[in-house]
């Protein structure tokens, strides 16, 4: 009976296994990191609508402003989704007999709310207040992106906590004049120079908390 | 030369290896690509939480909203809107000309009606309130197709606010035409809060000023300005 004897190639196996030992947690941590990121869950997030709105059309092709239906992102914490009457205010008369419009005359008709998809949802432990923002310089664009150049919208930012922080802790980036909020196309970071930016934190008075209650009561 | 291990298990090394490429692929596919579905929730933590916020549904009640409507006849407290001046745009059964108490006409009013002025009316009344506003443009484009008004379009031109007749308006009728809409216009109650509606009345009445003005309405010291402009 001949003994076993270990090929002479096994002798590759230690540093392998060695380098795999060294390479695998390494992956399994960018793979988690990279994989299960909100940048990789959340955005990109593009529920199909009851009504094919078109906020390319309307605000982009047409130039209404955000604030023509959303009326309350100046006034309170929430932006709301506008009622049918606003919807109303034209499309009795304009394109009245469309079928994409059928679901909102049938709101119209009825009384009873549009049900459109919620897309931008934050934890119900994070309270976001739009009014805060809007008036105080940062833009619909800088967390809701092109909203004029899409055609069905989707959610273009993680809004994560990290993603929160990065604006709490640097808003010089983000800030622009109030009368600039609603305008989309407009970029702060190329028509105004960083000492404009700082200007506007300073008559602004901001001073972004990362408290912990600032956000989560 | 170290000796090699068997070709099937380099081959099954190497392929292994290879297979490490396919997670980040995938992942960097789901990043560029937009998705109907929301993503999978793992850790529900306290995400959703049995409360109501603005806008979301609540099943017990009929018409699902979480918000509820007012039960038909009641009035909110202070909304009681008894102020005629105010909330009508009416004094003593006509038309108001002044602003209702409380409310100053200044820069800084005007400036306000400006604003809101772009945001709501503009769309149809155009910027300088020539009845050439976006929404008007495409709508007359609609009613102008070659197989006849798209869908049912039956639109008729926005008014121009420099038209003699709504120069006439008093500063009470605007404020109640932007409240509760005329003809063919909604109203814009809900929409514009009660002191931008005033402030959108006087604005008006400047645009229109502003379209039927003469040499002698502009200050003494600022008419060499308009003369400079003039001249280029």
């Amino acid at each position: 009976m001949s003994r076993f004897l270990f090929p002479k190639w096994s002798n590759l196996l230690l540093p392998t296994i060695i380098l795999s030992g060294a390479i695998i947690p390494l992956y399994a941590v960018f793979f988690v990191a990279y994989g299960f990121s909100p940048k990789t869950l959340e955005v990109g997030y593009q529920p199909e609508q009851p009504v094919p709105f078109s906020h390319a059309l309307h605000a982009g092709e047409l130039g209404m402003d955000c604030r023509y239906c959303h009326t309350s992102v100046e006034k309170g914490a929430h932006a709301s989704v506008p009622a049918t009457q606003t919807c109303m205010n034209c499309h009795t008369q304009v394109r009245p007999q469309s079928p994409k419009l059928a679901k909102v005359r049938e709101s119209y008709d009825t009384g009873l709310p549009v049900e459109w998809t919620r897309i931008h949802k934050l934890p119900d432990f994070a309270y976001f207040d739009h009014s805060a923002h809007v008036n105080r310089g940062i833009g619909c664009v800088t967390c809701h992106g092109r909203i004029d150049t899409m055609e069905v919208v989707y959610q273009k930012s993680p809004l994560s906590m990290g993603w929160c922080l990065d604006c709490h802790r640097n808003p010089e980036q983000n800030l622009r004049p109030v009368s600039e909020i609603t305008n989309l196309s407009w970029d702060q970071q190329t028509e105004l120079s960083a000492d404009e930016r700082k200007a506007l934190k300073d008559k602004f008075h901001i001073n972004p908390s990362e408290d912990c209650s600032t956000c989560h009561r | 030369m170290i000796p090699l291990p068997p070709r099937w298990m380099l081959f099954t090394g190497v392929l292994a290896g290879l297979a490490l490429v396919i997670p980040p692929a995938i992942i960097a596919r789901v990043r560029a690509t937009p998705d109907p579905n929301r993503a999978v929730h793992i850790f529900f933590d306290m995400d959703f939480q049995p409360k109501f916020k603005p806008q979301q549904v609540n099943p017990m009640f009929a018409d699902g909203r979480s918000q509820r409507p007012m039960v038909a006849g009641t009035v909110a407290q202070g909304e009681t809107n008894l102020d005629a001046h105010l909330h009508e745009g009416v004094v003593d059964g006509k038309w108001a000309t002044t602003l209702p108490a409380g409310l100053e006409m200044s820069e800084e009013f005007l400036a306000r009606g400006q604003q809101r002025y772009n945001i709501y009316c503009s769309v149809c009344h155009g910027y300088a309130g020539f009845g050439d506003g976006a929404v008007n443009k495409r709508a007359m484009e609609l009613m102008s197709s070659s197989d006849g008004p798209a869908d049912g379009t039956a639109w008729v031109q926005a008014k121009s606010l420099h038209d003699p007749l709504v120069r006439e308006h008093q500063l009470g009728l605007l404020y109640n035409i932007a409240t509760n809409g005329i003809r063919n216009m909604a109203g814009y109650g809900t929409q514009i809060d009660l002191e931008d509606r005033w402030a959108i009345a006087a604005y008006v009445q400047a645009l229109q000023l502003s379209q039927n003005a003469t040499l002698q309405d502009v200050p003494p010291e600022l008419r060499a300005n308009l003369k400079k402009e003039e001249v280029k």
